[in-house]
């Protein structure tokens, strides 16, 4: 039945949390005797007793004074309440707090690329598969192998040097006034954009490729089926068989697909939002890595990681709403 | 068929739309910078982050301390070059005797002859049991300095500031950031004080025999220092002085003065200092991404015709992330300046550039190889046993071509530094006899060899000396930035057939060299400067102990002597001895001096005028902030008065 | 089109390497990545030969800076002066060195997996299937950079995280078609026998599949090359070695940018693109070769799911969906016959 189905998936997705949940709070003690010497303070002109109080009060403030065992539990008792720990940054903020800030700012880059791909990538994939063997489907397969051997990361750079510095239309880093200075006005939008061109691009461009050739190859199989065959059999014009039929059936294997890249969607600008300083998740991680500030790493990283599960979830959920046949323990 | 033109131009639709969005923005782009008429300093900052929290003592990291100088102030300030205090909080002080005098000459001076004979006193230190000399300096404050909101600055603002940096009870070690060990006030671990050092009107003043009039009770503060003169120094210079009447209420034992939890009052007082220095922080314009400081317009000292000391009205202290997108701002005129010393590889690209100002300043840290003579027991090896022996580490300092170091790694841009490793602009005190590593460097070479192959006669098919049949190596700890460097100091003591290889300094203790001494050379920037001669040289020639051993040399003719030189309170034989030390230090060959780097820094001059190069520092300096003109857009001339002149009001 | 067929196939396609390199050789497109292949392995060992200086040697330093010129045919580098044209063929040894060791390790460990999950069934199935979906949802690139904070900067702790990620998308493929070949007949006989389960797997399992994992090495080596660049561009690589990804970074703080030194930066770009779409033609070409029914036309768009280890998963679901399509309401207007694979 469908709906021991879905219980099953939650379930399941529940328990690879939890396993995620577990090696998130081991792999920051990995190798190391003592996890709370990163927050001693340096020992200054203490002697080795003081710097053993000093210590030993330390490790009760962060709580390290108590087993990993109990660690672990306050640990899952923290995350009840959404509380992902407090970063070692000069004025303790709350990692939450600090993902907060940056993750609409990621969203941006990616839920934009992911539009663009998906509307440019939907439509020379469909001219690709209608024009079956012309020039437009052959540009289209050496373009994707062009695309897939030029790291994302290069384009990056090359664009940002071009487009940026020779040209001067798009700003070649971000202003790190952006953040600061938005307010939702219609100028300050112009300007997150324009800050946002060069990075979209470069991710945009493998985005692209991609979806053209997944849906070319949808709409290809879908053409060759006996319905296709018996709709333009029966006279409809090429625009409703297109529209029609094999479109919205082609749109079920690519909504899995897109369902997929959402789970890539946060983590994967990391590189790229390096490279024009786009103060986003990625960036947040790169920083919290050079400062060795561990809470701030691993809660991001299971930020991400509950993300993707919450994304594989629901891409599998809706996949069994809209594909009928896709069923366990069907009755037949 | 209908279809082709609809397909064809469809996804023009998108295309067009996204660049529209993008393009847009294009006019848009409005640098402040570009367009500001007032007399605000647009400053690059090249960090991860800024801080959001500006209490002095929670953080020595990149421009946290540099605006905790300028919202707060200090008792005097230092003057590198005359070694005196300057005026800051307060205007005056001298040491008294034991009948409440000044030790003073008829100059106004301190009379170090009478000091060392009357002003010494002893007490017994209730924590070591031991009996230490102290001496009694006497502080008067400026009574014009004021907080930014309107009190007064009193002494027992002073009194709560140094009393709660050594107490760890309250403070959470914050005051380890200032050097505050040569106060005689001590606090037990549990926070009781078990030995008074600062003295008020309000605190035992009388009864400790120190007489305040009642008209100055709010200006003078006697302080207990350790008998050596270098314990005012950091006193008077480091701890910025903090407003009693907004912490004391708030610092209590659960939530510290240094606090990593802090509750919502300790909070708020983080996010709005309130300081007496020369400029406020503003709040509201301030953010993740950029700070504004405004001209505190209360602020005590101006200059003599009574303008503000100050010229620059507003500094916007702007984020950049990466180095090379804060020069191109600059480069575009997006900020006035950066904050940051760049690598000389860069200059070539402000050639020719009429609106850039390159500052290329002295620089006070010298790189240093230092070697590990003095392994604890687990980590000596026949190698490092090597390296005790003077005369290895003498031809690996012969060895050393500075000047090659300076033209290949550090493009031109570094002086050479005496082996004596103190500055020849510390006239008072530089040795020239010191300077024996400077010379003809084929003959040093030669002598290098000659003295080796005493020692390590047999050489292996590639010419590396053996020790015992196996070839000397020794690795030498550094960051990835001290690569290049490292290669070359390879080759250099490949000549003298010795062989050296690049190791990664880790991120975590046990792999760096203050791990037990677990390395065999490293590279170190070490300064050495009048202000910190006292502390600096006992650190890194004298004390031991601890895991951190450092593989420190320890010699006791030299301990002795710079015990001597930091305890004498005269200051004519202190430059004396300072000057007999450096022989000493030099022959030891245990730092060798590789090159002392210029700092520099690159200043537009199309808004401001007048900069200054200052040693030491970036063109983002108290000097040029103090100086520097805007240019009236309007006319384009220089607005006032020309820079420099004016002295300070005291 | 039965896929389940072509991939049996796939698997009994006979013939040593020796046939299959030639094979290769006869496939036009195929010849070119041989081609391009063996220059750059040829690049990589000769790299002392052919640089005319050398990058690690500092005496062989010239002037920072420097513009491309007869004597640099690609200029200097700004930070530190070495010729760059000489970095880009020291470069080869370092991205060719990783991306084939990541690659054969991980042939190892998945094949290894894969067959076992397969073959073994029940348990070690179930277990390391659900490990593969624990390291499926944790995000790679944040927890490689986790890992090199914790173990040190080198190459070797990146090809160990490399591979401890990348052998799953290999272990799901082999499992697949293990449990289509755990149902042939020559294996049943083998049970009926008695030969152990060792045996089987390594003496006839393994064998049936180790086209496929030819196949995936070589275009997993192309993916790891990219990713290798990646993770150097980012710093984490050892800091003596020069590689691709490294001269990006370098070019990039070091401001190339600025000087408007575009050929730093487009020469290491230009090094990866060959290195990754060598290995990828060969790829594509040798599958076509095992699987003549599947056309070149759709091979890239294959080879781009594979990349994200979804291309196999997609095929084999495709067969279960068969299974019940078959049994499926012939009136059911609805039917995809390519459906997407599961995880990215």
């Amino acid at each position: 039945m469908k709906r021991s189905y879905v219980i099953k998936r939650i379930l399941y997705a529940v328990f690879i949390f939890f396993v995620v949940l577990t090696l998130n709070f081991f792999i920051p003690r990995i190798g190391v005797s003592d996890p709370a010497e990163r927050y001693y303070p340096p020992q200054g002109a203490m002697s080795e007793i003081e710097y053993e109080i000093i210590k030993q009060y330390t490790r009760e403030q962060y709580g390290f004074d108590v087993s990993t065992f109990q660690q672990y539990i306050r640990y899952l008792q923290d995350l009840t309440h959404f509380d992902l720990g407090t970063s070692l940054q000069a004025g303790s903020p709350k990692v939450t707090d600090l993902i907060g800030q940056r993750l609409p700012w990621t969203l941006v880059l990616s839920v934009t690329t992911l539009l663009i791909s998906l509307s440019i990538g939907l439509l020379f994939g469909t001219l690709a598969a209608w024009k079956r063997g012309r020039w437009q489907d052959t540009t289209l397969l050496n373009a994707s192998t062009i695309s897939v051997a030029l790291p994302a990361f290069f384009i990056a750079l090359m664009l940002s040097f071009y487009l940026g510095f020779e040209l001067e239309l798009f700003p070649a880093y971000t202003n790190p006034n952006m953040v600061g200075q938005f307010d939702w006005s219609w100028k300050a939008i112009q300007v997150v954009f324009n800050n946002a061109a060069l990075p979209i691009m470069s991710m945009a461009l493998g985005g692209i490729v991609g979806y053209s050739q997944t849906t070319r190859n949808s709409v290809i199989a879908v053409t060759n089926e006996d319905f296709v065959i018996t709709a333009r059999a029966k006279g409809l014009s090429h625009t409703t068989v297109l529209y029609k039929h094999v479109l919205r059936n082609a749109m079920l294997p690519l909504s899995t697909s897109i369902g997929m890249s959402i789970s890539g969607l946060i983590g994967g600008a990391i590189i790229i939002e390096q490279v024009f300083n786009w103060q986003g998740m990625g960036t947040l991680f790169l920083e919290a890595n050079s400062t060795k500030d561990y809470p701030l790493m691993m809660g991001i990283m299971l930020f991400l990681s509950a993300f993707a599960i919450l994304a594989n979830l629901v891409t599998e959920l809706f996949y069994v709403i809209l594909d009928p046949r896709v069923t366990v323990g069907d009755k037949r | 068929m209908s279809t082709k033109p609809r397909l064809r131009t469809a996804w023009l639709v998108p295309v067009l739309a996204g660049a529209t969005l993008f393009l847009s923005g294009c006019m848009n782009i409005d640098y402040p910078c570009r367009t500001d008429l007032t007399n605000t300093l647009y400053v690059g900052v090249v960090q991860s982050s800024f801080p959001t929290a500006f209490m002095p003592w929670l953080s020595r990291d990149g421009i946290a301390p540099t605006i905790a100088s300028m919202l707060y102030s200090t008792l005097f300030s230092y003057d590198d070059d005359t070694g005196d205090f300057e005026p800051s909080l307060a205007r005056d002080w001298y040491y008294v005797d034991a009948q409440g005098l000044p030790i003073v000459t008829e100059s106004g001076s301190t009379d170090y002859d009478r000091l060392e004979a009357e002003g010494v006193k002893t007490l017994t230190n209730p924590q070591t049991r031991k009996t230490e000399q102290y001496l009694t300096v006497r502080i008067e404050l400026d009574p014009r300095a004021r907080w930014s909101d309107g009190e007064p600055v009193t002494a027992d603002d002073v009194y709560y500031t140094l009393d709660i940096a050594r107490n760890n009870y309250l403070s959470n070690h914050a005051g380890a950031l200032a050097w505050t060990a040569d106060l005689l006030h001590l606090y037990s671990n549990a926070g009781e004080l078990e030995l008074q050092g600062i003295f008020t009107f309000n605190h035992g003043a009388a009864a400790q025999g120190y007489a305040i009039d009642e008209a100055e009770k709010d200006q003078v503060v006697y302080l207990h220092v350790r008998g050596v003169l270098g314990a005012v120094t950091s006193l008077f210079t480091t701890v910025l002085i903090l407003p009693e009447h907004l912490w004391e209420p708030v610092v209590s034992r659960d939530s510290q003065l240094n606090s990593r939890n802090p509750d919502e009052r300790t909070q708020s007082l983080y996010q709005n200092p309130v300081g007496s220095g020369p400029y406020v922080l503003d709040v509201e314009a301030s953010g993740p991404s950029q700070i504004v400081l405004q001209r505190n317009a209360q602020y005590h000292l101006t200059k003599d015709d009574a303008r503000p000391l100050y010229a620059v009205e507003t500094i916007n202290l702007i984020l950049y992330q990466e180095l090379n997108v804060a020069i191109y701002a600059v480069m575009q005129g997006h900020v006035d300046m950066l904050d940051s010393s760049l690598s000389a590889n860069y200059v070539r690209l402000f050639e020719g550039r009429d609106d850039l100002y390159v500052s290329a300043a002295e620089g006070t840290y010298v790189q240093t190889l230092v070697f590990n003579l003095n392994p604890v027991s687990a980590e000596q090896n026949p190698m490092r046993s090597l390296l005790a022996d003077e005369n290895v580490r003498k031809a690996i300092a012969l060895a050393v071509d500075t000047e090659m170091l300076i033209r290949l790694v550090a493009n031109g841009a570094a002086v050479p530094m005496s082996a004596g490793l103190i500055r020849e602009s510390l006239t008072d005190f530089y040795n020239p006899n010191a300077n024996i590593l400077a010379g003809d460097q084929a003959e040093q070479l030669r002598q290098a060899n000659a003295l080796l192959d005493q020692l390590l006669p047999e050489k292996d098919d590639q010419e590396y000396r053996l020790l015992d049949g196996q070839r000397v190596s020794f690795t030498v700890l550094g960051s990835v930035g001290e690569i290049e460097l490292i290669s070359f100091l390879e080759i250099q003591l490949q000549k003298i057939g010795i062989e050296i290889r690049y190791q990664a300094k880790g991120s975590s203790p046990e792999t760096t060299y203050l791990y037990t001494s677990r390395f065999d050379m490293t590279i170190q920037g070490v300064i050495f400067s009048l202000a910190n001669v006292d502390i600096m040289l006992n650190a890194h020639f004298v004390a031991l102990g601890r895991t951190s051993n450092y593989g420190r040399l320890v010699r006791s003719d030299l301990t002795t002597a710079i015990e001597e030189m930091r305890s004498t309170l005269n200051l004519h034989r202190k430059y004396e001895l300072l000057y007999d030390l450096q022989p000493a230090i030099a022959q030891m060959y245990y730092k060798v001096p590789l090159y002392s780097s210029e700092i520099v820094s690159i200043a537009r001059t199309d808004r401001y005028t007048g900069y200054e190069v200052v040693p030491g520092a970036t063109v983002f300096n108290t000097t040029n902030l103090q100086q520097i003109q805007r240019i009236d857009s309007a006319n384009g001339a220089v607005e006032s008065v020309a820079a420099g002149e004016g002295g300070v009001t005291r | 089109m039965n896929t389940r067929n072509a991939l049996l196939q796939v698997a009994r396609s006979g013939g040593s390497f020796l046939s299959l390199v030639r094979k290769l050789w006869q496939h036009p497109k195929g010849r070119i990545g041989l081609i391009l292949v063996g220059l750059l392995v040829l690049v990589a060992v000769l790299a002392p030969v052919l640089a005319p200086y050398n990058p690690y040697d500092v005496t062989q330093r010239a002037e920072k800076g420097l513009r491309p010129s007869l004597d640099h045919p690609l200029g200097t580098t700004i930070t530190t002066g070495q010729d760059i044209f000489s970095m880009l063929i020291y470069g080869t040894r370092v991205s060719l060195l990783i991306g084939i060791t990541t690659g054969v390790a991980i042939a190892f460990l998945g094949a290894l997996l894969g067959v076992m999950a397969g073959y073994i069934g029940g348990f070690a199935d179930n277990l390391i299937m659900r490990v593969v979906d624990v390291l499926l949802v944790i995000p790679t690139l944040p927890l490689i950079i986790v890992l090199t904070g914790l173990l040190g900067r080198s190459y070797f702790v990146i090809v160990l995280v490399f591979v401890l990620f990348g052998w799953t998308g290999l272990a799901r493929v082999i499992r697949s078609l293990v449990l289509v070949l755990k149902n042939s007949n020559y294996v049943k006989a083998a049970e009926l026998a008695g030969a152990s389960r060792w045996y089987i797997m390594t003496k006839h399992i393994l064998p049936g599949t180790s086209h496929l994992i030819i196949m995936n090495t070589t275009l997993t080596c192309a993916g790891i090359m990219v990713a290798e660049a990646g993770l150097s561009f980012l710093g984490l690589g050892d800091p003596t070695a020069i590689s691709w990804g490294k001269m990006l970074a370098e070019a990039q703080g070091g401001g190339a940018l600025l000087f408007g030194a575009w050929w730093w930066i487009l020469a290491p770009g230009a090094g990866i693109f060959l290195a990754v779409f060598s290995f990828m033609r060969i790829g594509i070409v040798m599958e076509e070769i095992f699987n003549p029914r599947m056309k070149a036309s759709s091979s890239i768009y294959k080879l781009f799911k594979h990349l994200n280890n979804d291309y196999m998963d997609e095929v084999f679901r495709s067969m279960d969906d068969e299974e019940s399509a078959q049994s499926a309401d012939p009136s059911d207007r609805s039917h995809p016959a390519a459906l997407e694979g599961s995880h990215d």
